[in-house]
């Protein structure tokens, strides 16, 4: 039996709550068809979404190594763009493909900053980190009009946000870097930095050092305000926790955003600009973590 | 004479592939342990050791916790921070700060700075110029009298 999950229209990380209620509807033991014929725009973080979907529904299908089925989209510009973003080099492993996708090598110059990356190694970080600062500084010191020192705290946001995949997720992921238009909030240029896996995500992590000292109150929601707001860390070595906190310096300096969405919960940091909650429970269920960071362009956060 | 550290030229010997960038705790570990078998084996008084930055493109927060923060540690050694630009000091000093730890930071010009935890920094300051391993310049500025 094939179960259907709908690709939003335009995915998000707001219609990402749409994604993984279908994703959770469908559940496990069946093979998944992830539809996105219909797709016409897909951010970053939608990308990388859907490849952490893929991932999980590959483990927990009916006969385990069979692989969901995903539709491409028919729309050639988004086709393209999904191509040119390394989506589907890397989906290729998950999924079994059906519809047309091009031959084009993923952009070597453009908006996409960073190409969609798996991340499962330290070596993975040093490539990602050596290579949006190759491909990326001009653009983030020229249409961002990001001082040249914001250039390196993104590559050090960038490096932790990456090794949280390695050190925590106890699997592979991926991340994404593009430059583009914000109409939501902004109307402005932002650089938006996605992250995502499929693993065990931050309550199951942080669960045998943190879980008694919260409680009753323990669950995903609590996990994520430990590790975020709090800056814990699995690991009882006082240096621990560095990471999330370092980036939640560098946005505060810069304006920028973060959101950590893992099992049935969200948090966000939330600078003026933007009117996200900053903490949601009772989420549909997804596997693994993902992360969304914004940095916007300078001198333009005055709504 | 003070033991000389360059950062870059470990983290080359550290890693298989031309490396710019300090990142990644298991770089940073590996990095901080060939620094202290070179400081174990040195002929030169470790107590007071350069580690010099010049070259490292990027360092991001877990190597500066895995190399910096670690070595102050024990606090056997006092570290004086040369070639660190504005980026790395971003990633150095709130590590330091968030540990209780200090090191000083050579600028371009000799003088130095206390980096990292007030406390730690002011005590570090003092016991330096005690040891006279350090001494304030007329301008009011801090300055080693080891080269």
């Amino acid at each position: 039996m094939t179960r259907l999950v709908e690709v939003p229209t335009h995915f998000d990380d707001r219609s990402f709550e749409q994604f993984a209620a279908a994703y959770a509807a469908a559940g496990d033991g069946t093979r998944l068809l992830f539809d996105a014929h219909a797709a016409e725009w897909a951010s970053p973080y939608g990308l990388v979404g859907l490849l952490a979907a893929g991932e999980a529904a590959q483990a927990g299908g009916a006969s385990g190594a069979e692989r969901p089925l995903l539709t491409a989209p028919t729309h050639t510009e988004v086709l393209s763009y999904w191509t040119r973003a390394g989506f589907f080099l890397a989906a290729a492993e998950l999924f079994e493909i059906h519809g047309k996708v091009p031959r084009v090598k993923p952009a070597s110059e453009s908006d996409v900053l960073l190409p969609v990356t798996p991340v499962r190694a330290a070596e993975d970080v040093h490539a990602v980190v050596s290579n949006l600062q190759q491909r990326a500084s001009a653009i983030l010191t020229s249409e961002l009009a990001l001082d040249p020192k914001a250039t390196m705290g993104f590559a050090m946001a960038l490096s932790e946000a990456c090794q949280n995949i390695v050190e925590h997720a106890g699997t592979g992921g991926w991340v994404a870097v593009q430059a583009y238009n914000w109409r939501r909030k902004l109307a402005r240029r932002v650089v938006v930095i996605a992250v995502a896996d499929a693993g065990v995500g931050f309550r199951h992590s942080l669960e045998p050092t943190q879980g008694k000292r919260f409680g009753a109150r323990w669950g995903d929601a609590a996990a994520l305000e430990a590790a975020l707001i709090q800056g814990v860390s699995r690991f009882r070595d006082p240096g621990r926790g560095q990471g999330l906190a370092g980036i939640r310096r560098y946005l505060a300096r810069w304006d920028g955003k973060i959101a950590i969405r893992s099992g049935t919960a969200r948090i966000a940091i939330v600078p003026k600009w933007d009117d996200d909650v900053p903490l949601q429970e009772g989420l549909s269920p997804f596997p693994g973590a993902q992360v969304l960071i914004i940095i916007p362009e300078q001198g333009s956060t005055t709504r | 004479m003070i033991p000389h550290i360059h950062v870059h030229a470990v983290l080359q010997e550290s890693v298989s592939e031309v490396c710019l960038d300090l990142v990644t705790r298991p770089t940073g570990r590996v990095v901080r342990e060939r620094i202290e078998r070179a400081l174990a084996t040195t002929s030169l008084d470790a107590a007071v050791t350069r580690i010099d930055f010049t070259g490292v493109r990027c360092i991001d927060y877990s190597c500066a916790d895995e190399i910096v923060a670690k070595l102050l540690d024990d606090g056997r050694v006092v570290l004086v921070l040369s070639g660190v630009s504005d980026g790395h000091r971003e990633a150095i000093e709130p590590v330091l700060a968030s540990r209780g730890l200090a090191a000083l930071l050579e600028r371009r010009d000799g003088e130095l700075e206390a980096l990292g935890a007030p406390e730690a920094a002011a005590a570090l300051v003092e016991v330096l110029v005690a040891r006279r391993v350090a001494t304030r310049t007329p301008g009011g500025t801090l300055a080693l009298t080891l080269a």
